[in-house]
């Protein structure tokens, strides 16, 4: 009903007019008021026995139709709700799509269920994109149930964020010695074909028979020849942020993401490289520093192209681009963080080894300013505040719950609190979402640790006389806050990874309003989406925690080897045409 | 002491402008950021919080939204969209019809109809009734003096009837609004002596408005230019009421000016022509937060005000350059603006003048009484156990 959708109300009131059984089509408007009694009248003058509700959001309008049909005494099971908007018809073009909608839904056939087709025969090797905990878990299924599994990843190592993490919630258990036996096994498994630095630039083909063309960048280190011995790191002139340390420390150039990284070589950052973007005229120190000869800065990107019958997605996420938030003062204040940068900054293989430390000023010769770095000799925080919900349940930004914020946040304090004595940390949350298996006694816990857990969000960080002061409300206990605090962690919410966009339309996966990958059917098959051979895994289709990610690759895996096994085949729902979706609907209604 | 729940009081204040108070979630973010918000009002949340709660009887007896000054920086950050600046400045106006015996306040509020029919027909009594008495008793052809369509005692006395009665009704208010706010909403005892201890309140809130110049906007900046302009048209407003109720026979007086007289009105009307241009721009360009929604009594209050501005500019332009018929036309239709404007004040949005500096009186009363208790809670010297 909003006016992005422009879907043509009218056509569909006529085309819903001329379906069998359909006795009257009304057009109630944007945002109706809707009255029980008229409805009765409606109701009884034209002895309806269906109502069906169509519409962006139909259920919204949902409880006032099952009133009135309750009240003049008819079936209210048979009050079916036209969902355009969960059944992916969203824009003028998916017309048809909608009419189809609306077909079932007076038919009274799930959607879902008329529209899934078969038929196409099913090549036995399966994509897989990206290669978080999602991508590596749902490959090893794949894997080791004897079936080839390409796995890309378009940065230099496997792992993604889980990699970065220093402790699971609600457990505690340390992320790396869950993920990186995993990666391990991906890097060695004889089924498993890893290419990373690599993309999906095209894919074409249909529904268990893609043709994918993946183009891998250049790593410019061969990898079976590298032993890394370190000596180009040494020589490297180039100094960049650390991305797998969220910018929190500094890499050269020629650098390996991480000393588990998987493949466990060097590989040349051609966008910062000296070498590369002077096309060769200066530098290459670290080709004569080499002792195996194995540095090539002359290496061509590779196009590869490969053949798959199912395509699994779990590109994952990112954190919501935090310079759009000015009131929490980050980038202003120097330890004011993000909770990646935190997660790094406490992580026993991060650039302080563990230490949580307040940031210190250090002189950069290259620039000639002093800059804000964390570095092992700084100065433990006497007291930290988490900001939870920064972006995430707001209007402005997110609208949605980011769902793990308040559980890590909580693990950050625990984290604090164990490692350094007497200090002060507080939390301020908005609702607390501990929803999962121990969640809540992990959250109890946290309380009872001494944290002190604030109901009610703080609004601004502000800097008085070289103290950061984060005001807030505390709600339960009725007064207004101000607490002196030493660093700030700020719960950012979660948005889809960058790429995402541009690998829908590249596959013509539909994406919900907030970004994500569309699946088929949140309750039902939440794991498919409605291009047929194509599932999504992890945070790629919503946020959600590492047990619930683990979770779904198992599942999609079972999906992929249902298909190469059933002899059944795959086909793409959104490939049939309304009259063969409204010919299956006949069919399954009838019976 | 039970309260009584009214389950439909959000719906009943949709009808002054609160639309979104439903969507709020507590969050407390509107509460941190205010700079008026402090130990004992804690505002927009809490206000919010009884809104949903639909606790009627509770924020009748409250003073918080006549601490807010609507800077709109609530609204601008808030998560959920729930306009909280917008719910504080609809909670005023229904504190204005609660204060009003009446009901006509409530009437005005809650349908614009009435209201602008309410004001249509005493200008037309009014005209009706001043053309009578013009035409009976003088000549259209002269203005002051002898034989004036209009003469000054007779709008001396006129004014001042008018003046009264609506003097009697802010008056009675006003009493309400003690009783609401301080014996229905304090348990605590407040000792007489309070009462004249911070009586210096008054005057300060009322010729300063500071509390309006300490409003941020972003945080950061300090909102001078509404502050400066609200300033000026108050002013101009009490020292033109002034002038016209004590000293409207010098003023008519002519046709040479008059400084001693006429260099305050010439200021006053500097202060009210700029302030409503300003506020009428403003609620055309929609260009701030708290300007976003009119309510139909906000247009009702600058639009009169800014007409009964411009024929009083008018009707003195004519009585000088000698252009007598004119001047007692312009007369009439000025009398007939200002009338209603009259009238309507002890009803309407225009009643702020008296409630807000009480407000902070009362306000400084109740804190004074708080610390005497010593209930005031030091909210930095919070420590962990």
């Amino acid at each position: 009903m909003d006016d992005q959708w422009k879907i043509d109300i009218d056509a569909i009131a006529k085309y819903s007019a001329n379906l069998p059984e359909v006795e009257m089509v009304k057009n109630l408007g944007i945002k109706p008021r809707l009255n029980v009694e008229t409805l009765i009248e409606t109701i009884n003058s034209r002895k309806l026995e269906r109502l069906v509700i169509a519409g962006d959001m139909p259920g919204y309008y949902k409880p006032v139709f099952t009133k009135a049909m309750a009240k003049t005494g008819g079936n209210v099971d048979e009050v079916r709700l036209a969902s355009f908007q969960e059944h992916g018809a969203k824009n003028g073009q998916s017309l048809d799509r909608a009419k189809a909608i609306i077909a079932c839904a007076t038919m009274a056939v799930p959607f879902s269920l008329a529209a899934v087709p078969g038929g196409n025969p099913v090549n036995h090797s399966t994509l897989v994109i990206g290669a978080g905990i999602a991508g590596i878990q749902a490959s090893l299924e794949i894997a080791n149930a004897g079936k080839q599994v390409y796995l890309i990843e378009q940065s230099g190592t496997i792992g993604g964020h889980m990699a970065m993490f220093d402790k699971t919630f609600p457990t505690l258990d340390c992320a790396a010695c869950i993920l990186t036996p995993k990666m391990v096994d991906v890097g060695q498994h004889e089924m498993i074909n890893l290419m990373t630095r690599a993309k999906v630039v095209s894919v074409g083909g249909k529904p268990g028979a893609y043709k994918v063309k993946i183009r891998q960048k250049a790593r410019r280190v061969d990898v079976k020849s590298c032993v890394a011995c370190g000596l180009c790191v040494d020589a490297c002139p180039v100094k960049v942020k650390s991305e797998f340390d969220a910018g929190i420390s500094i890499r050269k150039a020629i650098y390996i993401p991480f000393p588990q990284a998987v493949p466990n070589t060097y590989l040349i950052d051609e966008e910062h490289c000296r070498y590369v973007l002077n096309d060769g005229e200066k530098c290459g120190v670290c080709v004569r520093k080499c002792p195996k000869d194995c540095i090539h800065l002359d290496e061509e990107d590779a196009t590869v192209d490969v053949e798959v019958g199912n395509v699994i997605l779990a590109t994952g996420y990112e954190l919501l681009d935090i310079s759009k938030i000015d009131q929490y003062g980050y980038g202003k204040f120097p330890n004011v963080v993000t909770s990646l940068e935190f997660e790094r900054l406490t992580n026993a293989s991060g650039s302080t080894g563990g230490r949580i430390v307040t940031k210190i000023k250090q002189y950069n010769r290259k620039t000639k300013q002093d800059e804000w770095v964390f570095s092992p000799e700084g100065v433990p925080p006497r007291s930290v505040a988490i900001i939870h919900c920064v972006g995430s349940r707001n209007k402005k930004y997110n609208a949605y719950c980011s769902r793990v914020c308040c559980m890590y946040s909580l693990k950050f304090a625990h984290l604090i609190k164990e490692k350094i004595p007497n200090v002060n940390v507080y939390e301020f949350y908005i609702d607390m979402r501990a929803f999962g298996k121990g969640y809540e006694e992990f959250a109890e816990r946290i309380r009872e640790e001494g944290t002190y857990i604030i109901r009610g969000h703080s609004a601004s960080v502000v800097m008085n006389k070289n103290q950061m002061v984060v005001r807030g409300e505390d709600i339960f206990n009725d007064r207004l806050v101000e607490f002196d605090v030493d660093m700030v962690v700020l719960a950012v919410g979660l948005v889809p990874s960058q790429g995402t966009e541009e690998l829908s339309r590249l596959l013509g996966v539909q994406r919900d309003v907030d970004g994500w990958f569309s699946e088929l059917d949140y309750n039902g098959s939440p794991t498919d989406t409605d291009k047929g051979g194509i599932y999504v895994a992890g945070m790629c289709q919503a946020p959600k925690d590492i047990p619930d990610t683990v979770a779904q690759a198992s599942a999609v895996a079972a999906g992929v080897l249902r298909s190469l096994t059933s002899g059944q085949g795959i086909g793409s729902m959104s490939s049939l045409t309304l009259s063969e979706i409204e010919e299956k609907a006949k069919t399954v209604h009838a019976i | 002491m039970a309260i009584r729940v009214n389950p439909s009081f959000i719906d009943d204040l949709s009808r002054y402008g609160a639309e979104d108070v439903q969507l709020c979630y507590q969050c407390g973010d509107c509460s941190t950021i205010c700079s008026h918000a402090d130990d004992i009002y804690k505002f927009p949340r809490k206000s919010m919080r009884q809104l949903q709660m639909g606790l009627e009887q509770r924020i009748e007896t409250t003073l918080e939204p006549w601490l807010c000054y609507y800077c709109g920086q609530c609204s601008e950050q808030c998560p959920r969209e729930a306009d909280p600046g917008e719910s504080m400045m609809s909670l005023r106006r229904w504190l204005i019809s609660k204060y009003d015996f009446t009901g006509i306040a409530r009437q005005f509020f809650k349908s614009k109809t009435s209201e602008i029919l309410a004001v249509i027909l005493i200008a037309l009594v009014t005209g009706i009734f001043l053309m009578f008495y013009g035409i009976s008793g003088g000549s259209i052809h002269i203005y002051d003096g002898e034989g004036a369509f209009l003469p000054s005692q007779f709008i001396h006395k006129f004014d001042l009837t008018i003046g009264s009665i609506m003097a009697i009704f802010l008056l009675i208010n006003s009493i309400r609004m003690w009783y609401f706010t301080m014996i229905k909403g304090v348990l605590i005892p407040v000792p007489w002596w309070l009462y004249l201890k911070e009586l210096y309140e008054l005057p300060l809130h009322f010729f300063t408005q500071k509390r309006y110049a300490e409003c941020e906007s972003n945080g950061k900046q300090h909102l001078h230019m509404p502050w400066l302009i609200h300033l000026g048209l108050m002013l101009g407003y009490v020292t033109m009421l002034l002038l016209v109720l004590v000293f409207v026979e010098p003023l008519q007086a002519g046709p040479e000016i008059r400084w001693s007289v006429h260099i305050f009105a010439y200021m006053a009307t500097i202060g009210l022509l700029s302030g409503t241009i300003y506020f009428i721009r403003n609620r055309f360009k929609k260009n701030y937060t708290q300007y976003k929604k009119s309510h139909s009594t906000d247009w009702v209050f600058v639009v009169l005000l800014f007409f009964i501005v411009l024929t009083g500019i008018f009707q003195h332009v004519f009585h000088r350059t000698g252009l007598y018929e004119w001047a007692n036309i312009t007369y009439v239709i000025h009398l007939m603006a200002v009338v209603p404007w009259l009238l309507r004040m002890p009803f309407s949005k225009w009643a702020h003048l008296a409630y807000r500096p009480l407000a902070m009186y009362f306000a400084a009363i109740q804190k004074a009484a708080y610390e005497r208790q010593e209930l005031l809670v030091d909210s930095v010297s919070i420590t962990i156990k």
